[in-house]
């Protein structure tokens, strides 16, 4: 079933999906060096927002979330709580070496090890902290890849198949809503 | 009078750092303060004990992103003095000109933020496009904009060209008039004093007591800084000036940062005319011998240490990290007080936290009651309003 | 500023609760035992005019506990101040109420050591995560972390 939009009112939002994706940062523990360089694709030097990307700080507005940090045990939850906060469809950008595979953090006892372990996500970007120019690039593949969902209807096309590993724990609830 | 509590956290846009904040308030002036700061706890301590010398390095430089070379230079230090190793001069310059320019970046990035916090959002644009030209230069010398990579235990990893050290000399006139600029804008910007002037007070009896490190402590008079009373690297052959004020307010903290701003540029354009040449740098044995070691760094936040012991093996048997920004929390909380909670945002930044750096909390009295919930963003925005409703500005 | 302060005015002020000896050009230690510690930190404060505390070090050197108090003041040398504390019953008593700022690092040192501060205002969780297990002290050199649990992610679960 493809979901290519076919009323006005579903045209117009995903062009304006495709057109000025609305972008939330969230911070699971990294060291900053990250969440400066989103900030610095803001600023007058790279200035994304003349492409129409906008950073919203609440989750609930955002089409896209860029993860950065290796995931602490702390923010597990709130993370996991983010992501089922934010409307469909939405997509993830994991940042850096810590958001891949938890960078020099990898096996550290208060850290999971990388963003996929929490939630899934579309794109990563390399680097220690990735370049703004890469951070550009990373958002610009998202919206390829949210146009190439809508044409194929949904992301089940290139979805790789899971094996599950026995028993999950879930991580526990502490009744915390990030605004 | 109902006391309510404002929970504050644990995402925002404007401060970088995830932070969970309780203020207790009594009608609009805070009575407490409880702050939740675990978000970034990482483990690196104990990671700190299984590396070796050289892997141990990358690991700190990434505790936090702004402040990456205080870190790996804190450690460097004191493992060199423990082995007794003759770091080269040149390696030491050049070491003293990444230090300062990530002070440079630091401070800058700082001036944005605080900016911003009271809507002059044209100033946090100007900053951080003039904070380019810092990142420039130090991907140019290091190969990277952020965690630079460039120390390791004996010296550095990389040399400066000639033709790299003109190119840079060549455009710290254009940054140097550029922060000239930040300081009439301060002195003359009424929004920036109306929010600034008065708030956040600390006498220097209170910044002593209190443990404050660093330009919030010196903004209160406190004549400390780590480059002068304990040098290490180049500092003690570089004519320079610690900077201090007497203001002791956010209005205070300002100045000095963008005086400490214009010093650093001075340190740079020395080192880069005088240079020594030689190696970058001597080759480390593997193993330390047996000491303690309390290595001190003046980091951009304040003074960072590192106190460390080695057991004639080639890691660390403990390492352990005291941040800037842990010794200022606790003045947040007695500054705090008594003020609006229109302020906070204000308070908060004027110590310039990094919390990555940090995680702790304090708490001065709390009896529960009714709960509200705002964001940091929030909080900024009603900050600005009622500053406009109130007619400061 | 004033001068450096000569080891023999430390001497004179502390040797009666322990060995003092000058460990760097600037740093000069004290060895004490944990009852002292209150009245050694207040002659710091009063005779040698050491009126910042920088940090307060622990470590678990593998039969005991350490902890060290590092104070400063005008003179800028760094007088620390050392106890140990036994494996079993790794207590002390707090030093917030003359020191403020120890407040902070007391609570940390509790969380990832274990060593109970008495008389402390607010002995609570502050660095590690609230679902931490209450007796695992990460810090110490007995512990070892446990194999990971998978905790349900996309790598875990199908969508």
């Amino acid at each position: 079933m493809s979901q290519v939009p076919d009323t006005l009112s579903k045209r117009l939002a995903t062009w304006a999906r495709l057109k000025s994706p609305w972008v939330s940062v969230f911070n699971t523990g990294s060291c900053n060096a990250c969440d400066i360089e989103v900030i610095a694709t803001l600023m007058p030097r790279f200035d994304v927002e003349r492409f129409g990307i906008l950073a919203k700080g609440s989750p609930r507005h955002a089409d896209i979330l860029i993860v950065t940090g290796p995931v602490t045990m702390k923010q597990e939850s709130r993370l996991r709580r983010i992501w089922e906060q934010m409307p469909e469809p939405k997509y993830v950008i994991a940042m850096g070496a810590c958001g891949a595979s938890g960078g020099v953090f990898q096996g550290l006892y208060h850290v999971l090890d990388g963003v996929e372990n929490v939630i899934p996500v579309d794109v990563f970007v390399a680097g220690c902290p990735p370049r703004p120019d890469e951070i550009i690039n990373a958002v610009v593949t998202c919206l390829g890849l949210m146009k190439e969902d809508l044409a194929r209807g949904g992301k089940e096309w290139r979805r790789k198949p899971v094996e599950s590993t026995g028993t999950v724990e879930r991580p526990p609830d502490h009744g915390e809503v990030p605004a | 009078m109902v006391e309510t509590i404002l929970p504050i956290g644990p995402q925002h846009p404007a401060l970088k750092e995830p932070v969970n904040f309780k203020v207790i308030v009594d009608g609009e002036t805070i009575v407490g303060l409880e702050l939740d700061v675990s978000y970034t706890h990482r483990g690196i301590e104990k990671a700190a004990e299984q590396r070796d010398f050289i892997r141990v390095v990358p690991l700190l430089e990434r505790v936090c992103g702004i402040c990456s070379h205080a870190h790996a230079q804190a450690f460097c230090t004191g493992i060199e003095e423990v082995m007794q190793l003759e770091v080269p001069p040149r390696a030491q310059y050049i070491r003293t000109i990444v230090a300062e320019l990530e002070r440079m970046h630091s401070h800058i990035l700082w001036l944005g933020v605080a900016a911003h916090e009271v809507g002059f959002n044209t100033l946090f644009m100007w900053t951080w496009r003039d904070r380019e030209t810092t990142q420039d230069i130090l991907e140019e010398m290091t190969g990277n904009r952020m965690n630079y990579g460039i120390n390791e235990v004996g010296g550095v990893r990389r040399d400066l060209t000639a033709g790299q050290i003109s190119s840079i000399l060549s455009r710290l006139p254009k940054l140097e008039e550029q922060i000239g600029k930040y300081v009439g804008m301060v002195k003359g910007e009424e929004t920036m004093l109306l929010r600034f002037r008065g708030i956040g007070k600390l006498s220097k009896a209170e910044a002593l007591k209190y443990g404050t490190v660093g330009p919030t402590a010196r903004a209160s008079g406190v004549d400390y800084d780590i480059r002068r009373d304990d040098p290490y690297i180049a500092y003690s052959e570089i004519p320079w000036k610690v900077v201090t004020d007497t203001n002791g307010d956010v209005y205070g903290r300002t100045l000095v940062r963008i005086r400490e701003l214009q010093e650093s540029l001075g340190i740079i354009r020395y080192c880069l005319e005088h240079l020594p040449e030689g190696p970058i740098g001597v080759q480390a044995p593997k193993v330390a011998p047996k000491a303690e070691i309390f290595s001190r760094y003046e980091a951009p936040r304040g003074e960072l240490v590192h106190f460390m012991r080695t057991n004639g093996t080639d890691r660390v048997e403990r390492l352990d990290i005291r941040t800037p920004t842990l010794a200022n929390w606790t003045s947040v909380t007695v500054s705090l007080v008594n003020q609006h909670i229109a302020d906070i945002p204000v308070i908060v930044a004027a110590i310039d936290p990094c919390l990555s750096c940090t995680s702790r909390i304090t708490i001065l009295n709390e009896q529960g009651r009714e709960k509200a919930r705002m964001t940091l963003e929030q909080l900024s925005e009603y900050g600005r309003k009622y500053s406009r409703e109130r007619g400061r500005c | 500023m004033s001068g450096p302060l000569p080891l023999e005015d430390v001497k004179k002020a502390l040797e009666r609760f322990g060995p003092v000896e000058q460990v760097r050009f600037n740093r000069i230690k004290v060895k004490t035992v944990p009852e002292n510690v209150r009245e050694a930190l207040f002659h710091a404060q009063a005779l040698l005019a050491c009126d910042r505390l920088i940090q307060i070090s622990a470590l678990d050197n593998g039969q005991s506990f350490e902890l060290i108090y590092h104070l400063t003041g005008p003179h800028r040398m760094v007088i620390a101040i050392a106890i140990e504390l036994p494996r079993d019953r790794p207590e002390m008593h707090t030093t917030s109420d003359i020191l403020p700022p120890a407040g902070i690092y007391e609570r940390q040192i509790y969380d990832l050591f274990g060593i109970v501060f008495t008389g402390h205002p607010n002995l609570k969780r502050i660095i590690l995560s609230e679902d931490w297990p209450r007796d695992e002290f990460p810090m110490r050199k007995d512990w070892k972390p446990k194999p990971r649990t998978p905790r349900g992610g996309a790598r875990q679960e199908a969508p």
